[in-house]
């Protein structure tokens, strides 16, 4: 039998640790501004979000009808509208060098800046 | 199985299914896929410790089937039960090495293992590791809404013992 006391000082450094981690990931790196759209793994378009200069929008669609608009931008992607139901893809805004990437988890739609997935390997190690 | 345990946990499957709908309303308070309430778990761990592991296996299974249904998001179904089911798994340990004024760390230790369940599950489903990125803040949030089901549990137990 553990202690009170000792899970709550054990879940204290854990919450110490993952917000430590949570920082360290969501904190920009400087190169790759390239950003890949894929849906269900596969990749569907690369946007090298620096040699943009006009705004432009594009639709994803899915196998069963589902869609998310994407908004580019110079040096910025977004989903600007989707029929999902949480609209968490929506939510999330811009992407410009944040390696947090935007997820449709309902679409199976994920952007991110490529070079950034490095920082998660790194970490991992 | 006698017909008053059989109406008890029809009871609560009934309960949890409808916090799991209720809490499929409320819209997400941020923009990090997989962060929610987990408000189904407070039955899944009441289930855990008043009945046992095996009740609270089938009450989870049910609420997950039907919680699909109901909601008609059967494709992230996948996600609720690889979560769901790990979940449960580490309930087994902790079941006989917590008290019953530390019931509320099963709720911190499955909310966690419920969002690395479905953490992988959506590795395997979108073949990337991108989602990896945000574990850390998931696990955080699962931390803190974990603590706050955990501690519901412990006082529905301590409140209602003796009396359903």
């Amino acid at each position: 039998m553990l202690k009170t006391r000792t899970w709550i000082i054990g879940f204290a450094a854990v919450a110490v640790v993952l917000a430590v981690l949570a920082i360290r990931l969501s904190s920009p790196r400087s190169e790759g501004n390239i950003a890949v759209i894929s849906q269900d793994g596969k990749v569907l378009r690369e946007i090298d979000l620096s040699r943009v200069t006009e705004e432009y929008r594009f639709t994803v669609e899915t196998d069963d009808g589902g869609s998310n608009e994407i908004l580019v931008q110079p040096g910025r992607i977004c989903v600007s509208e989707a029929d999902c139901p949480d609209k968490i893809c929506v939510k999330q805004g811009w992407l410009t060098d944040s390696p947090l990437p935007i997820v449709c988890a309902p679409h199976k739609l994920v952007i991110e800046i490529k070079g950034a997935a490095d920082a998660v390997d790194a970490a991992a190690r | 199985m006698d017909t008053k345990r059989i109406t008890h946990l029809a009871l609560l499957t009934a309960i949890s299914l409808i916090l799991f709908t209720v809490e499929a309303q409320i819209p997400p308070p941020v923009p990090v896929p997989g962060v929610k309430l987990g408000l189904a778990n407070i039955i899944t761990v009441y289930v855990a410790f008043r009945f046992g592991i095996w009740d609270a296996l089938m009450v989870l299974l049910a609420r997950i089937v039907l919680g699909s249904a109901v909601t008609g998001a059967v494709g992230a179904m996948i996600f609720s039960l690889s979560g769901g089911l790990l979940c449960w798994l580490v309930m087994i340990p902790l079941r006989r090495i917590l008290t019953q004024k530390q019931i509320w760390v099963c709720g911190v230790v499955g909310a966690v293992f419920h969002n690395i369940g479905q953490t992988l599950a959506c590795i395997a489903v979108y073949q990337t590791t991108a989602v990896l990125v945000y574990l850390p803040a998931l696990l955080l949030s699962g931390m803190a809404t974990g603590l706050f089901t955990g501690l519901t549990a412990q006082y529905l137990l301590k409140r209602l013992e003796g009396r359903l």
